[in-house]
């Protein structure tokens, strides 16, 4: 169970206050939180790596949370502009794709609440440039792969990456 | 960020090695940021004043219309911007403040104004504007304040963690290019609608290009 929006407020006021055991409990909360948040969005196997890439983040910019305004959206949008830098570079070296036997059972409730935010991202894209770095980007697909699945060119797989994930960039912001 | 690799430890180690290393830390606000980017604003002003002399005309009711209203704008878009930009220096998610685009739209209505008045056949001060032998000058002056705007607002912006790169370069760019422009303008005593309907007005719009394209890789964490 993951702390709530009020307990991860109080425990992030006393991060910022210099309190080790909230700062403690409050990255391994935020750390859960954000497993969750990037299940179905990225390879399990890279899931770990963003996790702490964004524990970092969350805690070299700790300072710029104001305590007036809400925590988790604080955290998300943190969260998905590290998720978008993520899916920009990894790919780079590491072609490995998402296997069916690493996706993860879950409750309709909790793939509900682990994808939303991400997933409204997708869908402010065109089709053909979300569809291609879904393949891509996230279900581990060659160019070619993606190009033969989808009937587009390769260069045009290649352009609506390109773009999509530019686009991406723009929307972290958003309002789900 | 990179005193914590995460390539090498587990995240419980990160986390325990974090919460070690945790200090009390001083709250980022956008108060301050907006404090920040006036003051730079009042020094460029004083030194511009400085370099190339105050224009009484300003006061003593000297100035035209046109002169008003210019100065007016930017001063309103280089708030509107300013505010904007501050609190993009604070990770969120909701609705974003689109006041910077609409203001930034009203401004282009000057230099439309004049371009009109140039088609329309009846624009000598329109041609006037575009033979301008001060528009150089008033232009680079203006952008050379708004350089120097422009390195607070980043400064700004590097203690915060600005998540929308693009808009973050964009709000630079219109907000040092209208208090840029507008620090140098109150000097300027050339107030005839072309001069400050195209020559006053341009520095922004290339700053707002010039921020969109360079910003970015100095404010990404």
């Amino acid at each position: 169970m993951i702390a709530d929006e009020p307990t991860l407020a109080r425990l992030m006021m006393a991060a910022q206050e210099g309190d080790r055991a909230a700062t403690n409990v409050l990255l391994s909360e935020v750390g859960l939180w954000l497993e969750r948040y990037f299940r179905r969005r990225l390879p399990p196997h890279q899931i770990d790596d963003l996790v702490q890439d964004v524990l970092i983040a969350f805690y070299t910019k700790r300072a710029t949370w104001d305590p007036s305004r809400a925590f988790l959206p604080w955290l998300a949008a943190i969260a998905r502009y590290r998720w978008v830098d993520h899916l920009r570079k990894v790919y780079k070296h590491d072609g490995k794709e998402l296997m069916e036997e690493d996706a993860v059972e879950d409750s309709e409730e909790e793939v509900v609440l682990a994808r939303v935010s991400l997933d409204r991202l997708f869908r402010q894209l065109p089709q053909k440039q979300s569809e291609v770095i879904q393949l891509v980007k996230i279900g581990g697909l060659s160019i070619s792969e993606a190009a033969d699945k989808t009937g587009q060119s390769e260069s045009l797989v290649k352009v609506n990456i390109h773009r999509g994930l530019k686009k991406l960039a723009t929307l972290v912001e958003d309002a789900d | 960020m990179t005193e914590y690799s995460q390539q090498s430890m587990s995240r419980e180690d990160l986390i325990a090695a974090l919460s070690q290393d945790i200090t009390p830390v001083r709250r980022v606000r956008p108060r301050e940021g907006a404090v920040l980017i006036g003051f730079a604003t009042i020094i460029v002003s004083i030194a511009s004043i400085a370099l190339t002399g105050w224009w009484s005309g300003l006061l003593t009711g000297e100035a035209s219309g046109y002169f008003l209203i210019t100065n007016g704008l930017l001063l309103v878009l280089g708030a509107a911007s300013t505010a904007a930009l501050v609190k993009s220096a604070l990770p969120r998610v909701g609705p974003r403040a689109s006041a910077p685009f609409w203001g930034a739209g009203m401004l282009a209505i000057l230099p439309l104004g004049v371009i009109i008045n140039l088609l329309s056949g009846r624009g000598n001060h329109a041609y006037n504007g575009l033979n301008d032998p001060f528009a150089l000058h008033c232009t680079a002056a203006s952008l050379g304040a708004a350089a120097l705007v422009a390195i607070a607002t980043v400064l700004w912006l590097r203690r915060g963690a600005p998540v929308s790169l693009e808009r973050a370069g964009w709000l630079t760019g219109l907000a040092a290019g209208s208090l840029g422009t507008l620090a140098y303008g109150i000097t300027c005593p050339l107030d005839t609608f072309s001069h400050v309907g195209l020559w006053h007005i341009a520095p922004v719009a290339i700053a707002a290009f010039i921020g969109r394209l360079a910003v970015p890789p100095m404010i990404r964490w």
